[in-house]
């Protein structure tokens, strides 16, 4: 029941406790960053794949480490460096002198969260490899194709201050992420929590004692859940204006695809669910917004030298269009 | 033996060239000179032929006398000069240079004058300027032009409680602006109107409201005449206190 009046449509009580259990998790590891981590388990339930932005040392790896122990599912880590080989990732097919037939040696990339750190130290050959996995989850190998295992998530981190042995992600595979979440420095308060934690902590290995509170079917189901929300047509024309304000904004060189229109819609479907309710409000595509359009937009050169940023002009067109009520 | 040979080609050499200078001497000439007695025949030039030639402005390679230099052409020879000075070479008044300058200058005006209107030259180049526009029914409503009670009477006629609870909550956020207790912009959320509110029971009130409005409109819950006149009522009570 809510307030009396409506009765509850949709059992979101599994999800609902699943992810108040990550949450607790999470917190007794990762001081603050409470969005960040909403918007990581957002990014599970709508099924998509997450690009983790931040200055060295703000725990972006131990954030993503700490999400995939907390699902009780394969865990394979890449760590992208300069020379690493589409193969590397992949797998490649070896010869077997015993069968005398080739056999796939299946690479990192078959497990479930795959999480790979400093995405952008890669050139835009290996990054390629990606493209079919990260979109179609399968993948084809001497003309085979493999499909991946559910639940797939890619789980990439990156630095954006070094440039150095760095590479831009093509286009095409920042479009791939449904969002890209910022780590920001801590507050002061946090700060000092940090210190305090570490200073007390007796075990150098923080994530011991995490334990996994979701298994893979867990998930499976709670993702046809997410799917099933409901979100009101005046809702579905929201979003669409705010993407299509972002193809015709001067600011802007490339706008949204209708790929981001879709990553609005579910990474909205998956907030509203964490929140405990079985539909889309405006507030919830605002909330996701600037998360799935800041790696997918491209700032005009005159707007990049002024220093204008991405959630600049995402919070520029909201403010053009009117909430829907 | 080496000596011996090179004074015999030597002499060989010298013998030679004598030879064939004796030879060249001219003959002794002759005692008369011809005269040429042949007739002449002046011939004269057509003068209006001439007279047609001069006329015609392609012949005129020294250029017309046009008095005093306007102030386009001292302009140019200003041009000319500078450029001249730029590039270290002789002044050049090439007719090709001159209408490329001016093209560019009026390129760069055209630019200028569009920048200052704030539109994007490229994307008007490039057609990608104009702008769509979407219908959309609600961007032409005011809250501040409906007549909510009216509304509200025919929605409810018409059993559509749906309508009705929005049109209650688009007519207490009505209320609250004209109270100067929110400020209405089209792109503020419900939330943002609740954070607005100062008073702790009107924002705990209005908070219950909202939930009530995303559950109906959002949410589309079907609600009955029951439920419905109870959340009429929430609204009639939170109306009052204002």
């Amino acid at each position: 029941m809510e307030d009396g009046i409506f009765e509850q449509r949709t059992d979101l009580s599994k999800l609902s406790a699943a992810v108040e259990q990550m949450k607790a998790a999470i917190s007794k590891v990762i001081v603050g960053q409470h969005d960040s981590i909403e918007l990581l388990i957002a990014g599970i339930l709508a099924d998509g794949h997450i690009l983790i932005e931040g200055v060295p040392g703000v725990a972006k790896t131990l954030t993503a480490k700490l999400i995939a122990k907390s699902i009780d599912v394969k865990y394979s880590r890449i760590q992208f460096t300069p020379d690493l080989m589409p193969s590397d990732i992949l797998g490649t097919s070896v010869f077997n002198p015993k069968t005398t037939e080739f056999a796939l040696k299946r690479g990192p990339i078959f497990g479930n969260i795959i999480l790979i750190d400093e995405i952008n130290r890669a050139p835009a050959k290996t990054q390629s490899a990606l493209f079919e996995v990260m979109e179609e989850r399968q993948l084809t190998i001497d003309g085979e194709t493999y499909l991946m295992d559910e639940p797939f998530m890619v789980l990439a981190t990156q630095n954006p201050v070094e440039h150095e042995g760095t590479y831009r992600l093509p286009e095409a595979q920042l479009d791939r992420f449904l969002f890209k979440i910022e780590i920001q420095y801590p507050t002061l308060d946090e700060e000092i929590a940090i210190i305090t934690q570490q200073h007390h902590q007796k075990t150098n290995d923080q994530l011991l004692d995490i334990k996994p509170v979701l298994s893979a079917s867990d998930i499976k189901s709670i993702k046809q859940t997410v799917k099933g929300l409901h979100v009101e047509p005046n809702i579905i024309e929201f979003v669409a204006k705010i993407i299509h304000e972002s193809r015709n904004n001067k600011s802007l060189d490339l706008g949204g695809s209708p790929r981001a229109s879709l990553a609005i819609v579910n990474g909205a479907k998956a907030l509203a669910a964490i929140k405990g309710r079985d539909f889309v409000t405006p507030e919830d595509i605002i909330a996701v917004a600037a998360p799935v359009l800041r790696h997918r937009i491209m700032l005009t050169p005159d707007k990049e030298m002024e220093g204008v940023t991405p959630d600049n002009v995402v919070s520029q067109i909201i403010q053009k269009i009117e909430v829907p009520r | 033996m080496l000596k011996l040979f090179t004074a015999f080609i030597f002499t060989l050499v010298l013998t030679l060239f004598l030879t064939s200078t004796v030879a060249a001497v001219p003959k002794k000439l002759p005692q008369q000179i011809k005269t040429d007695s042949s007739k002449i025949s002046v011939k004269k030039f057509d003068a209006k032929a001439i007279e047609k030639l001069k006329a015609e402005k392609d012949f005129n390679y020294n250029g017309e006398s046009t008095g005093e230099p306007t102030w386009w052409d001292i302009f140019w020879q200003w041009v000319w000069n500078t450029l001249g000075k730029i590039f270290n070479s002789i002044p050049y008044s090439g007719k090709i240079l001159k209408y490329l300058l001016i093209a560019l200058s009026i390129a760069l005006l055209a630019y200028i004058i569009l920048k200052s209107l704030g539109i994007d030259a490229m994307r008007l180049l490039s057609g990608n300027a104009k702008k769509v526009d979407i219908a959309y029914s609600e961007s032409l409503e005011n809250i501040h032009e409906i007549n909510f009670d009216d509304e509200i009477e025919k929605a409810t006629a018409n059993l559509d409680y749906r309508l009705a609870i929005r049109l209650l909550y688009l007519k207490c956020l009505k209320q609250l602006s004209d109270k100067n207790l929110i400020q209405w912009q089209i792109d503020k959320t419900n939330s943002a109107y609740q954070h607005e509110l100062a008073d702790q029971q009107q924002k705990q009130i209005f908070g219950l409201l909202t939930r009530q409005f995303e559950y109906v409109w959002y949410g589309d819950f079907t609600i009955d005449k029951n439920a419905f006149g109870n959340i009429n009522l929430l609204f009639q009570n939170f109306n009052k206190q204002l």
